[in-house]
């Protein structure tokens, strides 16, 4: 049956049929929901009743929207907070793990604990650890330091909120990227530091023009996953601020939230695809400037 | 040739697998005995006109019809004995109508439900209604039938419903018919009362009189607390004291009437009456395990904490000593109110357009909510729709109802306010009201800033 294929067709045939069951999942499961999405975000739909044409009345309607403009606000401050705080972590904690301490292994595994943690039960000790009144922070706060009670800092509401975070997600992650770190600091050869030491260069003349240089490719893949990855927080602000009747505030709200809240609780399907795809321009262009200057210094 | 053959056996088996994934939608629900009886059932009623069609016709048509099968849309089967109680008595009714139970789970029912019943496949006959935003939205996407021809035509009469059902009643229609009818009240702990020495609550309480109260019988001292009043973290504990006047509703626009209350609630905060709004979203603590705690002597909350009550103490999970001799008494009303009005949450049937049999699925609905119904749920201590005075006999009659005449007084209500009546947005609205009230409660927004803010976000949503 396969006597008029050329050997190279024959080739290809398998190759296809192995990326075949991925490839059709995929175009199934995400390709075309995601182009869908794009069009939707012109139309105006309930997912019942007929599709009624929207032109830009979506994109118009979001630029009065005072909890839009806040989940995107609030978006933006977790992403400039979060990524380099927790790029600068990481890198720290793999230079000095990547010394011959004693201990590494033990010291490698528990910065990496963070990361495997079920994300719900740590929500729940950071809740405890912080809480208004009974959490030992502020209780330190309060006997050692002597902040008045009023003034105790509240660190799941109002402006902290983010703070919180912020500082949740670079300690949750950084066991994470501190082992993509490890193993670009193991790629870099001895020989450059050696040659380094015999020119009389210091630690951080070394850090400077061996160690970061030669994690650039490391450095650009770490913050592309990082931003992307903060960009769709949605967990961390559910478990850490939401509670009461579930809804986020103004000062803890996020996009990806607002997306879900749009779409499945008052199921305006093209609006909240709007939205969806400002966090993919979003997206997209940070991704686009990080690529390009990856390119300008290869 | 064989290394092919086998690739696309292997694509095709994981494409296949792939496929499976999506269309289990339905099926973890149906494992447990009620729906094992259903396959057998099913099975029975399939083979029966091809082996002895006659006499299985004639057997039919003597129990009252053909054999159905109604899909039903509930939560929590486990822990809510009201579901199969009124499936086993529907049972012995239409002994030819099998309800089959599936189980959405509480946390996002309403949610899941509306997924459920968009676009085309949909196998639901019966859909229990849990809310009125998600009894709006359902109503918009035409996922459910309005039920007027057969209101009328059955002679049902809605003024039994006590006036909820013209609240969610949709141009002139109605699509769901309650059946379970929660209203709020104040519970109290009579021990802490009597070691104070103070005066139970009474059925005609001002706010002020209410504030008063609670202060009373505070007790701030390290070790031995007691909150005179206690505030769950829900929008409707706080902020729908305000709407009982009868002069203002929540889908106003104009939130101003809701500052006395806020200020009554957070100036007890501040004195420590009361737990603190984020100290209680910080420690997610549930409104049962605060009064069950033993140091909270008031709390607002709905009807259905009743039952819990009831139960939770007669099988031991909560200690008696601490909250053992409990009360409830009518809600606070606002100066120169009747007092009576409180909130009210009704929970609802409603019929799927995508049925098949929307009489048999009716004739279900108007059975659940009517008369037979309500003693159903009663006998499980739970408020049915229709309040029949063999109802509240059945309810005030429970073992561990509290035996004082106040209590059982507190059962007659005088103007039932629903948590939000249907509007148009109502779900919008419900989200900006919520996500308001966290603001104002937590005090990232002044009671001023907060209210400005709903006012100005509702009335974005309305235009």
């Amino acid at each position: 049956m396969a006597k008029g294929l050329s050997r190279q067709k024959k080739r290809d045939l398998v190759a296809y049929s192995f990326i075949a069951p991925n490839f059709i999942g995929f175009a199934v499961f995400t390709l075309v929901p995601i182009v869908f999405a794009f069009a939707l975000a012109f139309f105006n739909w309930d997912g019942s009743n007929p599709i009624t044409f929207a032109g830009l009345s979506n994109f118009k309607q979001l630029t009065g929207d005072v909890f839009f403009k806040a989940a995107l606000k609030n978006t933006i401050i977790y992403c400039v907070g979060t990524v380099p705080l927790t790029m600068i972590a990481s890198l720290a904690l793999a230079i000095v793990l990547n010394q011959k301490v004693v201990g590494r292994g033990i010291f490698r595994t528990l910065s990496f604990f963070p990361y495997v943690a079920s994300l719900v039960a740590v929500t729940s000790v950071w809740k405890m650890l912080f809480h208004p009144s009974k959490g030992p922070i502020n209780n330190i706060l309060y006997t050692v330091f002597h902040v008045p009670m009023e003034q105790l800092p509240q660190w799941f509401t109002g402006g902290l909120v983010l703070v919180s975070m912020i500082l949740f997600s670079v300690w949750k992650y950084m066991g994470y990227y501190m082992v993509i770190y490890l193993a670009g600091l193991q790629g870099i050869s001895a020989e450059l530091y050696e040659a380094a030491s015999l020119d009389g260069a210091n630690t951080w003349q070394k850090f400077q023009y061996i160690t970061w240089p030669q994690l650039r490719s490391t450095t650009f893949f770490v913050v592309v996953m990082l931003t992307i990855n903060c960009f769709k927080v949605y967990d961390i602000a559910i478990m850490l601020a939401g509670g009461g009747s579930g809804e986020l505030t103004i000062s803890s709200t996020v996009l990806v939230y607002y997306i879900y809240q749009k779409a499945f609780i008052d199921w305006k399907l093209g609006y909240s695809s709007a939205v969806a795809m400002v966090l993919f321009l979003m997206v997209f262009v940070v991704t686009m400037i990080q690529f390009r200057g990856q390119k300008k210094y290869q | 040739m064989k290394k092919k053959l086998l690739s696309v056996l292997l694509a095709t088996s994981m494409v296949m697998s792939m496929a499976g994934c999506g269309n289990s939608n339905s099926q973890p629900a149906a494992s447990n005995d009620n729906a094992a009886e259903t396959q057998t059932q099913a099975a029975e009623t399939e083979a029966a006109p091809q082996t002895e069609a006659a006499s299985e016709a004639q057997t039919a048509d003597a129990a009252g019809g053909d054999a159905v099968t109604l899909k039903w849309a509930i939560w929590d089967k486990e822990s809510t004995p009201y579901w199969q109680a009124l499936v086993d008595a529907y049972k012995e009714v239409a002994p030819n109508v099998t309800i089959e139970m599936v189980d959405l789970g509480s946390t996002d029912y309403m949610t899941v439900l509306a997924t459920e019943l968009s676009g085309e496949g949909s196998d639901f006959d019966v859909v229990t209604i849990k809310d009125v935003p998600g009894y709006a939205t359902l109503v918009q996407k035409n996922a459910i039938l309005p039920l007027d021809d057969y209101i009328s035509a059955d002679g049902i009469d809605l003024s039994k419903y006590a006036g909820t059902t013209d609240q969610v009643t949709v141009d002139g229609s109605l699509y769901e018919l309650p059946f379970r009818n929660d209203f709020w009240v104040l519970f109290y702990n009579k021990d802490l009362f009597d070691a104070k020495g103070v005066a139970y609550p009474t059925n005609d309480m001002t706010f002020d009189e209410y504030d008063a109260l609670a202060r009373e019988l505070t007790d701030t001292t390290f070790g031995s607390q007691v909150y005179g009043a206690h505030y769950h973290t829900w929008r409707s504990a706080v902020q729908l004291f305000a709407v009982l006047d009868g002069k203002h509703t929540i889908l106003d626009g104009d939130y101003e009437f809701m500052k006395p209350y806020y200020e009554m609630v957070l100036n007890q905060e501040k004195d420590g009456v009361c737990r603190k709004y984020t100290d209680l979203k910080a420690e997610g603590l549930h409104y049962s395990a605060a009064f069950s705690n033993g140091d909270v002597a008031m709390m607002n909350m709905g009807s259905w904490y009743v039952a819990t009550l009831i139960a939770s103490l007669q099988s031991g999970e909560y200690d008696a000593d601490l909250c053992g001799n409990w009360g409830m008494v009518k809600y606070p009303h606002a100066e120169g109110v009747e007092p009576g009005s409180t909130l009210g949450t009704i929970t609802g049937l409603s019929v799927t357009s995508a049925t098949d049999t929307p009489d048999e699925a009716w004739n279900f609905v108007k059975w659940v909510s009517g008369e037979e119904g309500a003693a159903v749920m009663a006998a499980t201590g739970n408020f049915p729709a229709i309040m029949t005075d063999e109802a509240m006999d059945l309810i005030t009659g429970l073992d561990g109802f509290p035996t004082d005449d106040a209590s059982k007084e507190a059962m007659n209500v005088s103007n039932l306010y629903l948590e939000v009546p249907y509007a148009e947005n109502v779900s919008e609205i419900n989200s900006a009201l919520d996500s308001y009230h966290g603001s104002i409660m937590s005090g990232e927004m002044t009671i001023d800033e907060g209210i400005a803010a709903m006012n100005e976000a509702v009335q974005a949503i309305k235009n």
